[in-house]
């Protein structure tokens, strides 16, 4: 029943051989000799500086979802970098390969990539940025950030969180892998149908696609369900709905759509795979597949996937707006309203990704209907944000600009999914860079919303604030990029320029193609600005160190508890009173009020079962990439008898007294006391990255 | 359609287009096919995006405006505005925020719907309910293969390769179907996007008034050869087109379903080559299309192209038309 | 008006909890199931979903149709066979009330066996299919078939495994709030399954086998 293959198989080694090895690449070779000195320097240095136990103490076998979500952020930057180096390969392929008379090396006709690798390199771009860099980036907030404010000690559910992590790590390592162990999926980030059938794209990497994606979806529907619960079960005493922080309702109203859309996904996988696996015939053009069923299947989770990546973002705009203008949100409650319509309506308009697919007017038209409803829930948060400013006493720094610069990216953006929403303009710029251009926009307005709360939220997991200066710059000069790139390509898309062209047929598009080129050095530059920032902000920690309260106008309850926030969040838990609690007892005077005693905490244990099932899921992936069918049936028995050992085991967790509590607070205030009288004047010693939740705790686990 | 603002505003438009054009060099020519159709199909669609973009612009860009002036008036330290702490609600305003997007989407919605109908691909009304009783149309079968264009003239029992000649002032009907993989076809200045699918059959319609070449492009990506998957489509006087078609029909080569067999192998067409073919095998399309339903594909051979030099020598090698 | 036309005084307020209030273990346990479920379910409707695009006339594409194969008395056996390992398993829950370890371990067992007859009757349909030939490859309509049919057998497998991971937990750990709170989410599952099941007799076999 299973398939022939083109090429060849051993039981042992499945489809891998050494010719999958791009050895003699030169682009890939040098790249492969770097990861390697660079993996092993870093082990080097682990081990020079003895931080094996540390690391796998402290934060590989870690179920504390601060330090989860930290490295979910470290993931997700990661893959943006990796995601950046991808688009600056497509930009320079295309401003080379102009015109019958361009030249080319490396064995392609034009420019420096083949088809075949052109392919690869846009696919994963796409693929790396949706959901390894911005989903793992968004998820690592909503985890450090969500249980904080509503008040909780940690997720619902801690020993999933960490599974969830370790999960989204073994896709990233899958995606990554493709690079030197065979070839990735080039027919781009959705595929389509029939060309990732077996006889389209012989090669493994449509594999290696479905099972990164299914990885993906595995973890997000893990991390979603925990969110989930975490809100609905786990808020202090007090929260009531309507005293949510805004960020959560985001988060509550994307985990929503996660939860229900990724099944849609998992399943257009799973039938993938059963044609390309067994032969079936779900997609295939004859015998009684049918092809149109797997773009609908696609994008009934492809549209609500976009939702699901705004919709956090715009929870962070609308945390960020209202602490630097000094002002409450502006409309509540209609905020709440506008991003569940959102996730509902997000539902409903899948087929706008394919007017062109020939349905009839009728179904054409409600859909596009449908799609630009959208636009009045997201035009009402745009209007809250613009009056939540109004009146108010604006701060523009880094964390602010950024926000303001997701805003008007939104515009831009809607602008432009406002025209390909209507049919008879999509169908001239349907798969033109001009709907690449929308998507970047609005794909970028996460980013915006994603560097606005690095520069926001950082105080509060690291004890200190980012340099200011290299923060502004990084911002100035990654708009600029942004502006060179995505300006030409708009006009490019009226020019008729379709995307994904590795050669570039028109030598009229050149002096575009070449401002976009100069964009991506702007965008490079603004990369360096955020490693120097990284660097100077580490180098001058001591200096900025922040209290409680790093921003002095902050609201929400995140802002109760310690800078950087001990492991166990709140020593007592909060009482809420109000909608932004923390600005209502600042108000009042009472945001100084210290709990009167402490009382014994339950806290769950640390496990390294996560870490190791990552790893599992990972060699099922690439053993199934690779139909190494006996290494598949031994990971996958693994995973089973690690989950039934585990769940006989148990965790009973531990106590942390009363006592001991009030020992760690204290001396946290004094630290604070420290910081508010020094005035930034002398340095103060304790809590630095990495050691990042500053206060250790006597390790009573194992 | 044929209201007068319609033609005033599309003139606006276009001279707004086309200023940073002149501005960069002046060329006669307007690189900016989707404003510059000269094509019924082409000319709707960019009416309704000068519509939309009119309605969406202008919200768009007084919220824009809206932004920056509260940036600027209530900027820290300033004082220009008042600051009230506590100010969060309004209920005028949010009548204002909900209903301006509602009312816009109502009207962009009726514009919406109405310009699906006119240019719906199937049945376009606005070149039907113009066409003259005996207006001849000329049918045109688009066969996409990985990856060429076939396109039959079933009238004319003729065919061509990778070419689109057609004459003005005459309703043209395509139906369209792909031999491999699923792609789209577009002609910027004449006709928006359709899908070609195999084993399935779409269609779409154009007519044009203006005679000329016009870029043809694969809009969907296909495979290797997608970039180079163009074809130039002739806009041509009705006697040029009449003498064309005498030109095709003395080729010396003739499709079959078994010539089409060989020429649907993959094949990259990087210097654009044409072929004509005096005749057809009548009924290809729907042969075609049965095939590819029964299970017929023409496989991609591995690792296609993982050095596009060699795999050219190697076509190169096998003189394939 | 503002949000912060404060109700509370902030000179009384309540600041922290004082009451010690911790979180009911069991009850968000069953929550975090119940949406895990919700996605499972999500699952099975878009597997429905293809099966209904695929169950066309030309999606069997000539060859066998459910009409052909399905043999509805067989596929009813499976049901009651399914059916009446719920319900062991809900009586085996009822003994959980009384702290009755071994009503509920024959319980369970009992639910076991019914699954296992359940499997072995799927298995046997299938191996049956395959020996005239007909596969998942035969064609789209018959890809739909057997992928959403098997993967419910899948479900029904993987059930089977937990219910015997159970058995033994429950002999060796007896009720704590763990064992408790797996066999109350273990018995969600298995009803869902069951539910699910029903839509598959009904709209896969019976109305295959009707059209
Ligand atoms: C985060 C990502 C994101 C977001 C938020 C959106 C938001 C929107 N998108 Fe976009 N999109 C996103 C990501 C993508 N879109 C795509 C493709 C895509 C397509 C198909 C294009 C094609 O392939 O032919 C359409 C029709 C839209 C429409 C819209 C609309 C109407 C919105 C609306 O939500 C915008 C709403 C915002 C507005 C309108 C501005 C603010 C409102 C104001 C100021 C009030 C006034 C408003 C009104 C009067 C309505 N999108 C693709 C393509 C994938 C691919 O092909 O590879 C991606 C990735
Ligand atoms: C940082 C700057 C970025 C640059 C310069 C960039 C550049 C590009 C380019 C050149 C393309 C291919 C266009 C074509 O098909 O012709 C592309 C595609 C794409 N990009 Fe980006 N990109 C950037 C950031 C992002 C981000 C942040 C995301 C998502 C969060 C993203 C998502 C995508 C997607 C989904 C595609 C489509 C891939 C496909 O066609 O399959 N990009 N990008
Ligand atoms: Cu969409």
């Amino acid at each position: 029943m299973l398939v022939d293959l083109p090429g060849g198989w051993s039981p042992l080694l499945g489809r891998l051989a050494w010719s999958q090895i791009p050895y003699a690449n030169p682009i890939l070779a040098p790249l492969f000799v770097a990861v390697v000195i660079g993996a092993i320097a870093i082990i080097g240095l682990i081990t020079y500086y003895g931080k094996w136990t540390y690391l796998w103490k402290e934060w590989l076998t870690t179920v504390d979802h601060k330090k989860l979500g930290v490295m979910y952020i470290i993931i997700g930057l990661v893959m943006l970098f990796r995601g950046f180096i991808d688009g600056l390969m497509i930009r320079t392929q295309q401003v080379w390969a102009v015109g019958p008379h361009s030249s080319g090396v490396f064995g392609s006709l034009h420019g420096y990539l083949t088809p075949f690798h052109f392919g690869q390199v846009y696919s994963a771009h796409g693929l790396i940025m949706i959901l390894l860099a911005a989903t793992p980036l968004l998820v690592g907030f909503m985890n450090i950030i969500v249980p904080i404010q509503v008040g909780a000690r940690d997720m619902a559910y801690p020993y999933l969180n960490a599974l969830g992590l370790w999960i989204t790590a073994a896709a990233a390592a899958l995606i990554m892998i493709s690079l030197f162990v065979g070839d990735f999926a080039h027919n781009g980030w959705f595929e389509y149908a029939p060309i990732f059938e077996m006889q389209y794209s012989p090669g493994v990497g449509v594999d290696y696609w479905i099972w990164t994606l299914q990885l993906v979806a595995l973890g997000t529907t893990l991390g979603g369900i925990n969110i989930l619960a975490t809100i609905i079960k786990m808020r202090a005493p007090g929260m009531t709905w309507g005293k949510l922080p805004i960020f959560v309702w985001a988060s509550l109203s994307a985990n929503v759509i996660a939860l229900t859309s990724f099944p849609a996904l998992q399943i257009a996988l799973a039938l993938v795979a059963a044609d390309r696996y067994l032969g079936a015939h779900f997609f295939t053009a004859g015998m009684g597949g049918n092809l149109m069923l797997y773009t609908n299947l696609f994008w009934i989770w492809g549209h609500p996937e976009v939702y699901f990546v705004i919709l956090p973002a715009f929870g962070m705009m609308s945390e960020i707006f209202p602490t630097f203008s000094e002002k409450p949100l502006f409309g509540y409650i209609t905020m709440v309203l506008a991003s569940m319509a959102i996730a509902g309506v997000s539902w409903l308009v899948w087929l706008h990704h394919f007017f062109t697919m020939g349905a009839g007017p009728y179904v054409n038209s409600a859909f596009s209907v449908a799609t630009m409803l959208v636009g009045i829930p997201t035009g009402v948060k745009v209007f809250n944000w613009a009056f939540t400013m109004y009146r108010g006493r604006l701060t523009f720094n880094a964390a602010m600009l950024w926000a303001i610069g997701a805003l008007f990216l939104l515009l831009i953006g809607g602008l432009t999914g406002m025209m390909l929403a209507i049919p008879a303009i999509n169908y001239m710029v349907h798969n033109s860079v001009f709907v690449v251009a929308h998507f970047h926009s609005m794909l970028l307005v996460i980013v915006y919303a994603i560097f606005g709360s690095v520069l926001y939220w950082f105080p509060k997991v690291f004890g200190f604030k980012l340099d200011e200066f290299w923060a502004k710059t990084m911002f100035w000069l990654f708009s600029a990029g942004t502006a060179l790139v995505f300006v030409p390509m708009y006009m490019l898309g009226f020019m008729g320029m379709t995307r994904r062209l590795e050669y570039v047929f028109n030598t009229g598009w050149q002096p575009y193609l070449d401002v976009m080129e100069l964009g991506i050095v702007v965008y490079t530059l603004s990369v360096l600005a955020f490693f120097i920032l990284l660097y100077v902000s580490v180098r001058d920690h001591a200096k900025n160190r922040v209290g409680a309260d790093a921003w002095g106008t902050s609201r929400s309850l995140e802002w109760l508890t310690h800078s950087p926030v001990p492991f166990y969040n709140f020593a007592v838990l909060p009482h809420i009173n109000e909608r932004d609690e923390v600005a209502w007892r600042r108000q009042h005077g009472i945001d100084n009020v210290r709990p009167e005693h402490y009382e014994d905490i339950h806290m769950p244990n640390n496990t390294g079962v996560a870490i190791i099932m990552g790893g599992l899921t990972f060699v099922l992936g690439f053993a199934l990439t690779w139909r190494i069918w006996w290494l598949c049936l031994v990971s996958l028995l693994a995973i089973i008898g690690l989950m039934i050992i585990r769940s006989f085991r148990g965790d009973p967790g531990y106590i942390i007294t009363g006592a001991e509590l009030q020992r760690m607070e204290e001396e946290a205030y004094r630290r604070e006391a420290q910081i508010a009288d020094s005035h930034h004047s002398h340095p103060v010693s304790g809590g630095v990255v990495g050691n990042a939740m500053a206060y250790q705790r006597n390790d009573s686990s194992k | 359609m044929d209201l007068n603002w319609r033609n005033w505003l599309k003139k606006g438009w276009r001279a707004a287009a086309l200023a940073p054009v002149l501005l960069l060099g002046g060329c006669a020519h307007n690189p900016f096919w989707i404003f510059d159709p000269k094509g019924v199909m082409a000319k709707t669609d960019l009416f309704y995006m000068i519509v939309d973009v009119l309605i969406m612009g202008a919200i768009v860009g007084l919220t824009a405006l809206l932004v920056v002036w509260f940036m600027w008036r209530y900027q820290k330290g300033k004082n220009r505005g008042m600051y009230d702490p506590h100010w969060s609600h309004s209920n005028t305003i949010e009548v204002f925020v909900w209903g301006i997007p509602i009312i816009a989407v109502g009207f962009l919605s009726y514009f919406a719907v109405r310009g699906t109908f006119e240019i719906n691909p199937y049945n376009p009304t606005v070149i039907t309910h113009h066409m003259k009783p005996n207006g001849d149309p000329v049918e045109v079968d688009v066969i996409a293969t990985d990856w060429q264009w076939l396109f039959v003239y079933p009238q004319y029992h003729m065919a061509v390769a990778n070419e689109l000649v057609l004459p003005v002032h005459t309703p043209v009907f395509f139906r369209l179907t792909s031999s491999a993989v699923t792609t789209t076809f577009f002609i910027p200045q004449l006709v928006g996007m359709i899908d070609v699918m195999p084993g399935m059959r779409t269609k779409n319609a154009l007519l044009s008034d203006h005679a000329g070449e016009y870029q043809g492009i694969a809009s969907d990506y296909a495979g290797a050869g997608t970039s180079w998957m163009t074809f130039k489509t002739k806009m041509v006087d009705k006697a040029d087109f009449a003498q064309w078609v005498q030109k095709v029909q003395q080729a010396p080569g003739s499709m079959t379903y078994a010539s089409f067999n060989r020429f649907a192998e993959p094949f990259i067409n990087v210097n654009h080559h044409l072929v004509y073919f005096s005749s057809v095998e009548p009924g290809l399309f729907d042969h075609v299309m049965t095939e590819v339903m029964r299970g017929k594909t023409w496989p991609i051979p591995p690792m296609m192209t993982e050095n596009m030099v060699d795999y050219m020598k190697k076509q190169a090698a096998e003189h394939r038309d | 008006m503002s949000s912060h036309a404060s109700t509370v005084d902030p000179k009384k307020a309540e600041l922290w909890d004082t009451h010690h209030h911790s979180h009911d273990v069991i009850s968000t346990r069953t929550l975090g199931y119940f949406l895990y479920l919700l996605s499972d379910g999500m699952l099975f409707a878009t597997l429905f979903a293809a099966y209904g695009v695929l169950s066309y006339q030309h999606s069997y594409f000539g060859g066998p149709t459910p009409a052909e194969f399905v043999k509805p008395w067989y596929t009813f056996a499976q049901t009651i066979a399914l059916f009446l390992s719920v319900l062991a398993y809900g009586f085996g829950m009822n003994a959980l009330k009384h702290k009755n370890k071994s009503g509920l371990i024959n319980g369970m067992l009992a639910a076991f066996v019914l699954g296992v007859v359940f499997l072995v009757l799927d298995i046997r349909d299938m191996s049956h299919l395959y020996s005239m030939g007909i596969t998942l490859a035969s064609s789209g309509g018959m890809s739909a078939f057997m992928v959403l049919t098997q993967v419910h057998a899948t479900h029904i497998f993987f059930g089977l495994i937990w219910i015997l991971v159970m058995i033994a937990q429950v002999m060796t750990k007896g009720f704590t709030e763990e064992t408790v709170g797996r066999l109350l989410t273990l018995r969600m599952f298995w009803h869902l399954q069951a539910v699910i099941w029903v839509f598959v007799y009904i709209f896969v076999y019976l109305w295959g086998y009707i059209s």
